[in-house]
């Protein structure tokens, strides 16, 4: 099935990617950030902060934003 | 902010996303017509390169070279200006219904969401903010709808603390990484401008306060080290770190103005501890003010000492080796009885006693010639 990721880690692009039917908010999390860990991030899952077990569903818009950014002078 | 308001709200934004995608498009012709001149200027100079060879002027062709070389280097910054404009186009402006959600979205997010009339800005409020113990306070998080459209030419958004705890040394730094009310975006930068031009506002407002809540001690305006500054031990000028200077003599800092260079060793000393050269008037450190004149003890700098000596001694050293040659040089060849130096001052024999063999006392013995024979 189709889900929109937005990535505000990277270039903050949004892609849709096919992920495999009944996959919770915990294993997209871990297949897209492998070397993250999900306390540094926000889930949202169609603009909602939803549980680790949460089920996607098809057209489902998965945001993952960081809470630490490093700014600049 | 009812319903009613949010969706009035949405559909402004939305108006802005879709003048800034406007906006974009025309700065891409606008730079497309500037590349394009510059191509019409190579065209002109080709023509005249192949004009010049045809007729054998190789001064004039190697000159047309030159200017094609030029040209070309003139066409490198339009063409990837070009580039950045088409790789950040948006492809598509959000709908209102999307921007609604997103309001809604924030407002759950932040608890509430304010629209002020006056400036035309959507904006929230942060928690209050410490970092590293350094308490900065809640922020203001503003969106400036009516410079969104302009947001490939400026910022739309500015940060303002709202119970301002400034750096020390600079005011208008009310966060390591705020400085006039700007954020310096670092490593968030493409997702936040992302973000806007997408019409994603919560994850824009989330971002900020990402980088709000995150400290990056190797590009701070000024460091959370020196928030509260380092003030000078005497004028009580407050300063950051970098700025100071540590007088190891009595372990305080100063100010740039408190203190001296040692004309000796070059150590920064504070005026209280430094001590002046006798001769020079140049200030010395403490540790240099033990170098005196072997002779009269005065404070000497290492440039105003020459063999252990101050210039005065050092000079009435030299006349003191110099005077006694002089007079050798005058002396007869006969042989003369020794000559005594008193109060610097050579003694000896009177000029005019010295052919009749008169000896003379030194000054002050009595002076007068006992001649042989018969007084009165």
């Amino acid at each position: 099935m189709r889900v929109l990721y937005i990535n505000n880690g990277g270039g903050g692009w949004a892609d849709y990617i096919q992920v495999p039917e009944g996959q919770t908010v915990e294993r997209f999390f871990a297949e897209r950030m492998p070397a993250g860990k999900p306390e540094d991030y926000l889930i949202r899952v169609n603009r909602q902060p939803v549980s680790r077990d949460t089920v996607l569903q098809e057209n489902d818009r998965v945001t993952i934003t960081p809470v630490k950014v490093e700014g600049a002078a | 902010m009812n319903d009613k308001q949010m969706a009035r709200m949405a559909h402004q934004i939305q108006q802005a996303l879709l003048q800034l995608r406007k906006n974009r498009y025309l700065e891409f012709v606008r730079q497309v017509n500037l590349l394009a001149g510059k191509f019409q200027e190579l065209l002109r100079e080709s023509r005249k390169l192949g004009i010049s060879l045809s007729r054998d002027w190789l001064a004039a062709t190697e000159h047309c070279c030159k200017g094609i070389y030029r040209q070309l280097s003139d066409v490198m910054f339009p063409v990837g200006h070009l580039q950045g404009l088409l790789d950040r186009r948006s492809k598509e402006t959000p709908q209102v219904a999307a921007v609604f959600a997103e309001i809604k979205a924030l407002e759950a997010e932040f608890g509430e969401v304010e629209f002020n009339d006056e400036d035309n800005c959507l904006s929230v409020i942060t928690e209050p903010i410490t970092l590293e113990d350094v308490y900065l306070g809640p922020f203001r998080i503003a969106l400036c709808l009516d410079h969104l459209g302009e947001l490939h030419r400026q910022t739309a958004y500015f940060v303002t603390a709202l119970e301002p705890h400034p750096a020390a040394t600079d005011e208008a730094v009310t966060h390591p990484h705020i400085s006039n009310e700007a954020v310096r975006e670092g490593d968030g930068g493409p997702a936040i401008r992302a973000a806007l031009e997408a019409g994603r506002l919560c994850d824009f407002f989330t971002l900020i306060r990402s980088i709000l809540q995150t400290y990056n001690p190797d590009s701070p305006y000024v460091s959370l080290a020196d928030w509260y500054g380092v003030p000078c031990y005497d004028c009580g000028y407050v300063m950051d770190s970098d700025s100071s200077y540590y007088c190891s003599f009595c372990e305080n800092s100063f100010c740039e103005e408190c203190t001296v260079i040692c004309a000796s060793c070059t150590e920064t000393v504070c005026k209280s501890c430094a001590g002046t050269c006798e001769i020079c008037e140049q200030s010395i450190c403490p540790t240099c003010t033990r170098v005196r004149c072997s002779q009269c003890e005065s404070i000497c700098c290492q440039s105003c000492l020459e063999d252990g000596l101050c210039p005065d001694c050092k000079e009435e050293r030299d006349n003191h080796e110099e005077e006694p040659e002089e007079k050798e040089d005058k002396k007869p060849e006969s042989s003369r009885p020794a000559e005594a130096t008193a109060g610097g001052r050579v003694v000896g024999r009177e000029p005019g006693a010295a052919d009749s063999g008169v000896a003379l006392q030194s000054d002050g013995l009595g002076q007068t010639p006992v001649l042989p024979g018969p007084v009165g």
